[in-house]
């Protein structure tokens, strides 16, 4: 039973394939892992230095948490973050660059997108795990107790992110612009997310079509999650009902259309690639 | 073998596959828009209403010239592309030797790239720690196996991919031209391997241009012209078939007047006036069998040569196998106009070289025979004329016999 559940999700080959993607990653590379830990690090502090000390954009302070710094209140949300836009980016073109291996061997294709959000997921657990440790030195040890609810978050996200996967990576067989148009999209869709600074920043009192603006911007579903992982780890407090309403309803809806969208483009992929 | 409810592994049904053939390649999202579903693209049928069947246990050969659909047909079957037309049914579990090692890595180590290729074959992890030392063993990489395999050379690299597929044990194996590779010990290691897997009744489908081996290989063949089905039966007839009609000039050679050869390539200028098979009575003959007494007589004009001239003759199979050259210079040392030559007779002008073979010793096939002549020295050709005449060789005695020569022994048991 649970060896034909595991065939049925592939495990054995979507291992195989993260771990090939983690390996091979960092090969022939002097610095290696250091990598993945200065990426995150540089964008911290130049995002500090730009939008906290020239900007002088303020964080909330955290509630109950009493957290107050504007690295924590960014980072908490720029690790999920940085981690939806490199795996998006890096599974928009797993199918195409996989094309020697799906013109000659078969194997169920949307294992490729996902072992490529799964690859960049295990770097996220390590970084939300460092973080977690930040968090609770500065907060105090009960900043450990919102463990459960990050990983929840996380595993939603992980879900969502796979939905939003295998709808690029197998458009992208089809028409290679949709590498390009993710490129000029992440940017604008990362500045209308509350990373860099608070959603009440976002105003109230202006309309547009005769809707304000913060309800037209909470259109945007990385809204919530942002909104989420920032109360669980930088209020530390458990997210609002209607949040994680919003998040679950994005999780299957993407996933499902993710899914329909790749089993309808799968079976030529042969031919297109 | 599988306890199934019928005794065909493979079967085709009015199979179809087209391609489209768009003239620029890169749609983008813009042209579709613009184009709306008018998408312009010229269709192709790499293969069309193709049935037939393959039963569990037989090896089975797909032959066809270049771009004649057979690694199509083996890309439907192994559900890489999915059919147009009809329906490819495989019953068992199935591997595909398409293209060996193609799902390595190269920057992966030899035993990263077995776990990774194993699960993209379908393996669990389990199944290949138990079966890794006989991937590795049958490689013959034991040494390299953690080194990446960027650092392997060719050879290496199919070795190793060749062995991972193998040991998938598969039930329906599909094999795309793969065995041209390696050394000569290690394909003969795949091919005691595919006989093996014969013998344990798994079934085999072999897409190949060695002919020999598909004859050897396989219980019965398709061959495929174009995506269509031409003929399909037993290996040596289907082949025999194949290698007449897959040669568009094949009727150039067609006999003339009483079976004698008719030369229409040779022109009044040339110097050579005729070459032809002369049977142990003297007649003219096309048709000699294995191993009997048979002469190839060449007509040339010695006056027009004004030299010394040496015959050199070419035998090769209708697949173009090289099967002997030889020439008159070592004996004779140039062939003059008079009768100096021992086996040359000179009548008139014309210079008449007879090669006689006692027992002809190749197997039952079509052959042609190529001409040239070379001054005394063989440093010049005079002429060259290939593919000149083309002959049956049909088969005698009783033995069941295949391969290249015909050995001409004789069975003692004590």
């Amino acid at each position: 039973m649970l060896d034909r559940l595991a065939g049925r999700l592939q495990i054995d080959l979507l291992v195989n394939l993260t771990l090939r993607d983690l390996r091979s990653k960092y090969k022939r590379s002097a610095l290696g892992w250091t990598w993945s830990v200065l990426n995150p690090l540089v964008a911290v502090v130049v995002y500090s230095a730009v939008f906290s000390v020239f900007l002088r954009i303020q964080p909330t302070t955290g509630d109950p948490s009493g957290l107050r710094s504007y690295a924590v209140f960014l980072l908490v949300t720029l690790l999920p973050w940085q981690f939806h836009v490199t795996s998006l980016t890096e599974a928009t073109r797993s199918i195409t660059a996989n094309g020697p291996l799906i013109t000659k061997i078969w194997f169920p294709r949307w294992v490729l997108p996902t072992s490529a959000v799964l690859a960049r997921f295990l770097t996220l657990l390590v970084e939300m795990a460092v973080l977690l440790v930040l968090i609770a030195v500065l907060a105090g040890h009960f900043a450990f107790a919102w463990i459960p609810v990050v990983l929840m978050l996380m595993a939603l996200q992980l879900l969502f992110t796979v939905g939003l996967a295998l709808m690029v990576s197998a458009a992208n067989v089809y028409f290679r612009d949709v590498q390009h148009f993710l490129g000029v999209a992440l940017a604008p869709w990362m500045f209308l997310t509350p990373i860099l600074y608070p959603l009440n920043m976002v105003p109230e009192d202006r309309e547009f079509l005769g809707i304000d603006y913060r309800t037209l911007y909470q259109l945007n579903p990385m809204v919530s999650w942002a909104k989420a992982y920032r109360n669980a780890l930088y209020d530390l407090r458990f997210p609002s009902a209607e949040r994680w309403l919003a998040i679950v309803v994005a999780t299957v809806v993407v996933l499902a259309v993710g899914f329909r969208i790749f089993r309808r483009l799968e079976p030529r992929m042969a031919e297109e690639v | 073998m599988t306890s199934s409810s019928s005794d065909v592994a493979v079967s085709l049904d009015g199979l179809g596959k087209k391609f489209r053939l768009t003239h620029d390649r890169n749609w983008t999202l813009k042209a579709t828009m613009l184009a709306g579903h008018r998408t312009r693209y010229e269709e192709f049928w790499a293969l069309r209403d193709l049935s037939l069947e393959v039963e569990h246990g037989q090896t089975f050969g797909i032959i066809g010239g270049n771009g004649s659909g057979k690694s199509t047909l083996l890309k439907v079957l192994a559900g890489i592309l999915r059919p147009d037309e009809g329906a490819a049914t495989v019953d068992g579990r199935l591997s595909a030797l398409l293209e060996l090692g193609a799902g390595f890595h190269p920057e992966l180590t030899g035993r990263e790239n077995v776990y990774l290729n194993g699960a993209i074959l379908g393996f669990t992890a389990r199944e290949i720690r138990r079966r890794f030392d006989d991937i590795v063993g049958f490689a013959e990489l034991d040494r390299f196996i953690d080194e990446p395999v960027r650092n392997y050379s060719s050879g290496m690299y199919v070795r190793l991919g060749f062995s991972v597929a193998i040991h998938v044990e598969p039930e329906v194996l599909l094999v795309d031209e793969v065995l041209a590779v390696g050394d000569l010990t290690f394909q003969k290691r795949c091919l005691d391997r595919f006989a093996q897997l014969k013998a344990e009744g798994r079934t085999i489908i072999v897409v190949s241009h060695d002919l020999d081996m598909v004859g050897w290989l396989c219980d019965r063949t398709a061959w495929i012209q174009q995506g269509v089905l031409q003929a399909v039966g037993p290996s040596s007839k289907v082949i025999d078939r194949f290698a007449i009609g897959a040669d568009p000039t094949a009727t150039a050679f067609d006999t003339g007047d009483g079976g004698r050869p008719a030369f229409e390539r040779l022109s009044p200028h040339d110097l050579v006036k005729s070459v032809a098979l002369i049977d142990p009575n003297g007649h003219p003959t096309d048709a000699v069998g294995s191993g009997r007494k048979i002469s190839i007589r060449v007509q040339y004009d010695g006056q027009a040569a004004g030299e010394p001239v040496t015959v050199a003759l070419g035998l090769y199979r209708a697949d173009g196998t090289h099967v002997a050259s030889i020439n008159s210079g070592a004996t004779t040392r140039g062939i003059a106009r008079s009768d100096r030559a021992p086996d040359g007779e000179a009548t008139g002008e014309l210079v008449e070289v007879d090669y006689v073979v006692p027992t002809l010793p190749v197997q039952p096939g079509t052959y042609e025979l190529s001409v040239a002549l070379h001054d005394a020295s063989m440093r010049r050709v005079l002429e060259r004329h290939t593919h000149i005449l083309r002959f049956e060789v049909s088969p005698t005695g009783i033995d069941p016999q295949n391969g290249l020569v015909a050995l001409g022994g004789t069975w003692k048991a004590r």
